[in-house]
């Protein structure tokens, strides 16, 4: 008896790939009623598990199910919006996604096992349960243990994909439970704080403004202290006050090279101190050198490629902002070109075939040579980071695809990615680095000299640079010298630059706002919100000392269209759709600053002012979130917990806000309407 | 070792704690050691009663509890700027009135007492605002807001008068953290135009402090440094 297995995947390109893949080609495609883009693939394969099997495998558009509250809290008038943290939560399918569920209802009801082949993250486990429990309506067996499994899979290569078909494992029902509970929390949480604060500041806004239009103040935990970040540096930069500092410079020609020493005090701010310390050293007259130390030295190569890394890599180098990166890069993990573009994991698993890897990269691209040149010999394990969320490797090519077949932004991601991959598998740069230290009166000076001589990983990788210095003469320890020239100097500290794409990413990471998956999409909303802007920055704003920045060689490809949007489509909370109005993104020159709206300003502001203890703009209550959704995954809360925990938090915090309403007001009035204070 | 008992005598306790505050440097006065003495019981071990009398003194002004010698306070002229260098021999007490650490912009230091008054760096509420950077053995995070130092010094002997000092090399116990109306002993130190220059060996940190200079000094540190760094008031 042969058995029949219903495969689905998260979106209709994966379920494609891995449908031809398992069937060799031997392949019957079928449409389905009401939904253009979802088909039915028909065709058979022998399963370890249960033998020869007639195997369809379909897909759905991301999430299946959406959330909201009952009818009778639906309208903004009909309760107190402190209601909604209690208010019972209805699942339903939207009516977009109702063919997609009819088809995954009926394909059901002919099939004996349920194979989940959703992405394998967090919310890919969630939708998966969210198949089985549609898929269930039509066949109730499937939610017996055995009949429902699920494949782990990274990328979409056929050998791995191969792999993963034979050894299903279980749904992991507590990383679908972690979901459940943020998009339950940021519904309650997001609802209820955004219907008081659009209710609270809205009257207002429109009698300023005189516009009737329905404009909504929203709230969403993540994107509040993510705004939190961008407004308070921009508030640093405006207060920002400058102050002179003074330094001692020594330079001494010798050889005819005139050689620079850095004082080992770097800078002072106080001008009588430098002057002194400044006449002891011409009192002295003369110089002693007091070290000379020739060591190796080296530029470690990058660490394996992080989402993270990727974002702010994309936004530096590539012109790209967060969001339209991890678009790309979805785009090529879907066509099979690289990994799964979604990881925290910097550290490559011991047995992992990467010179596999490296050799399919030899057989073209600028970087085909350099491959080649690993593959003869040059190759080195990559570094290993402290990062592994045991569910992806780092991102990486996963097979050879022609540069030119790649849209123009596919390519830049693209070769990024291949650049990075094989940057790891390369040795560390390895230099000489001389250091030369004076005492000079009581003050210490040092200069150092460069020698690269293996550049190694730097040649496939232009995006870190190192350069031989000058030459240093000879010094001697012991030597004695009277110095050529020795001056006072005297500067000014510069104002920091407003927060740029990248600082902010690092910013959410170290301070636990949002995960690898998320993050991109929080600065995208705070963007369509209108709380901030984006510009390109000035290129004088570079401060002194900082490197040249690597450039890329064409300009950038103007934003047109986004792709379907429905494979990324996770609507996270229920207010948004992802998908940014490209404001800003993909600019073409220069890296993206943030700048707050006048409306940013003063909800940052206005929620400041009210204390301490409701601080909605700083990340620790998000983090603490975040943590709890961590505790869920592993096992050591329920979901019921930490919703009830942090339903709690808020509630806490709602109640303050709400005593404290006019701190918002006065703020809005300040900024928005820009009233003297 | 002194005898466990004391023997009551008001005059000989007087005369053993008068040396042994002497002998660390900040000699009382009749008239402190008079009030000292009203205040504890006779027959209390010397030990202690000396141990007391040096806490209770370490908390004065120098300038009104203890008695004053040339050889113990500044030469008048010692702020001089013509004179380029001198050596003094010391040792000299004296009373800490004011630090700074020259190292750091001041803004920066606002900065940082804001980023304190704001609770982020209470346990649980911490935001990291700045990110290490991986660049390989040599990464030098030039983060100037971490600097120490150097630190400057307001002081003041027993005579009362002011004088700059700067450390040379970082001195144990020397940092924004000190009390102020804390006690060193000076020695063997250079004056270079009126600014004194120390090193490790030329202090002897005594401690104590003022609690009402302290606490003047706590509060109004943040508009202090907003005023060296330029801030006008009335805006900021």
């Amino acid at each position: 008896m042969v058995t029949k297995v219903l495969c689905v995947a998260e979106k209709p390109s994966i379920a494609k790939a891995v449908a031809n893949h398992l069937a060799g080609g031997q392949v019957q495609t079928r449409n389905i009623q009401g939904n253009p883009y979802v088909k039915n693939y028909e065709f058979s394969y022998n399963f370890p598990t249960w033998g020869q099997c007639n195997v369809t495998m379909t897909s759905v558009l991301g999430h299946l199910l959406s959330h909201d509250f009952d009818a009778q809290y639906k309208s903004w008038r009909s309760c107190d919006p402190s209601a909604l943290f209690e208010a019972h939560i209805e699942t339903f399918v939207e009516d977009d996604k109702k063919a997609v569920a009819e088809n995954i209802k009926q394909q059901a009801r002919y099939n004996r096992v349920l194979y989940i082949w959703t992405d394998c993250d967090r919310e890919g486990e969630n939708i998966g349960t969210e198949i089985r429990s549609v898929a269930s309506q039509g066949n109730p067996s499937f939610r017996q243990p055995g009949n429902t499994v699920r494949a782990r899979f990274s990328n979409i290569e056929r050998a791995h994909i191969i792999n993963a078909a034979r050894s299903p494992v279980q749904l992991d029902e507590a990383q679908s439970n972690a979901v459940s509970s943020r998009i339950e929390l940021d519904l309650r949480i997001g609802a209820s704080f955004t219907r008081n604060l659009t209710m609270s500041l809205r009257p207002m806004i429109q009698e300023h403004t005189g516009e009737e239009r329905s404009q909504v103040i929203s709230y969403g935990s993540c994107q509040f202290p993510t705004l939190g970040f961008v407004v308070e540096r921009y508030i640093r930069v405006r207060n920002f006050v400058p102050e002179t500092f003074w330094g001692i410079k020594v330079m001494h020609e010798k050889d005819r090279i005139k050689v620079s020493f850095n004082w080992a005090r770097n800078h002072l701010f106080d001008r009588m101190a430098v002057v002194i310390l400044f006449e002891r050293c011409l009192t002295a007259r003369t110089a002693r050198v007091t070290k000379v130390q020739t060591k190796p030295t080296s530029k470690w190569k990058p660490l394996p490629l992080t989402t993270v890394e990727l974002q702010k890599c994309g936004s530096r180098f590539l012109r790209l902002d967060s969001q339209r990166v991890m678009q790309v890069a979805e785009q090529l993990y879907q066509k099979g070109w690289i990994s799964y573009p979604r990881t925290e994991t910097d550290q490559f698993d011991r047995g992992m075939d990467l010179q596999g890897l490296v050799q399919k990269q030899t057989q073209g691209g600028p970087w085909a040579q350099f491959a080649q040149g690993l593959m003869n010999g040059g190759f080195s394990q990559p570094r290993s980071g402290r990062n592994n969320d045991k569910a992806h490797p780092p991102i990486h090519p996963v097979n050879f695809v022609v540069p030119a077949s790649l849209s123009q932004e596919e390519q830049r991601v693209h070769e990024f990615v291949v650049r990075r991959f094989l940057a790891c598998c390369s040795h560390d740069a390895r230099g000489s680095k001389t250091e030369i230290n004076l005492l000079y009166g009581f003050e210490v000076f040092s200069t150092s000299g460069l020698v690269v001589l293996e550049r190694n990983f730097l040649d496939v990788y232009p995006y870190d640079k190192w350069t031989s210095s000058q030459d240093l003469p000879d010094f001697r320890e012991g030597q004695v010298f009277e110095p050529t020239e020795a001056r006072m100097y005297e500067g000014q500290t510069s104002p920091p630059g407003y927060l740029t794409e990248p600082e902010l990413i690092a910013l959410m990471d170290a301070n636990g706002i949002g995960t690898d998956a998320t993050m991109a999409e929080h600065i995208a909303k705070i963007k369509t919100r209108d709380y901030v802007q984006t510009r390109p920055r000035a290129r004088q704003q570079r401060r002194e000392g900082e490197e040249e920045e690597y450039e890329p060689g064409e300009a950038a490809e103007p934003d047109v269209g986004r792709g379907r949007g429905r494979g990324r489509g996770r609507a996270r909370a229920r207010g948004g759709r992802g998908g940014a109005n490209g404001r800003g993104g993909g600019a073409i020159s220069g890296v993206q600053e943030f700048i707050p709206t006048t409306l940013g300003v003063a909800l940052v502001e206005g929620y400041e002012n009210m204390g301490f203890e409701t601080s909605l703009t700083k990340p620790f209550l998000r983090k603490e979130m975040e943590l709890r959704m961590k505790a869920i995954c592993e096992g050591r809360k329920t979901k019921a917990e930490v919703v009830h925990e942090s339903i709690e938090q808020y509630r806490d915090v709602y109640i303050r806000t709400q005593q404290r309403l006019d701190s918002l007001r006065a703020a809005v009035r300040k900024y928005v309407f820009q009233e003297d204070g | 070792m002194a005898s466990g008992n004391g023997t009551g005598n008001a005059e000989e306790v007087t005369a053993s704690i008068s040396a042994f505050l002497a002998a660390k440097h900040v000699p009382p006065t009749q008239a402190w050691m008079t009030a000292f003495i009203s205040t504890i019981r006779l027959n209390t071990p010397i030990v202690a009663l000396q141990k007391t009398a040096l806490f209770r003194l370490l908390a004065t002004d120098i300038t009104t509890s203890t008695t004053k010698s040339a050889a113990s306070c500044f030469a008048t002229n010692i702020t001089d700027p013509q004179v380029k260098e001198r050596q003094v021999r010391g040792p000299i007490t004296v009373q800490l009135l004011d630090v700074e650490d020259i190292g750091r912009s001041r803004w920066s230091q606002v900065e940082a007492i804001e980023a304190q008054e704001r609770g982020e760096t209470t346990k649980g509420r911490e935001v990291i605002r700045v990110v290490p950077d991986d660049n390989g053995p040599d990464a030098a995070t030039q983060n100037e807001s971490k600097s120490s130092g150097p630190h400057k010094l307001l002081l003041q002997d027993a005579n009362g008068l002011h004088v700059y000092a700067m450390e040379l090399t970082s001195i144990n116990g020397v940092g924004v953290q000190m009390a102020v109306g804390a006690k060193l002993v000076l020695k063997d130190f250079i004056v270079a135009r009126g600014l004194i220059l120390l090193e490790p060996r030329n202090v002897e940190m005594l401690g104590g402090k003022v609690d009402a200079w302290d606490r003047k000094w706590k509060e109004d540190r943040k508009k202090v440094l907003k005023e060296k760094a330029g801030v006008r008031e009335g805006g900021g």
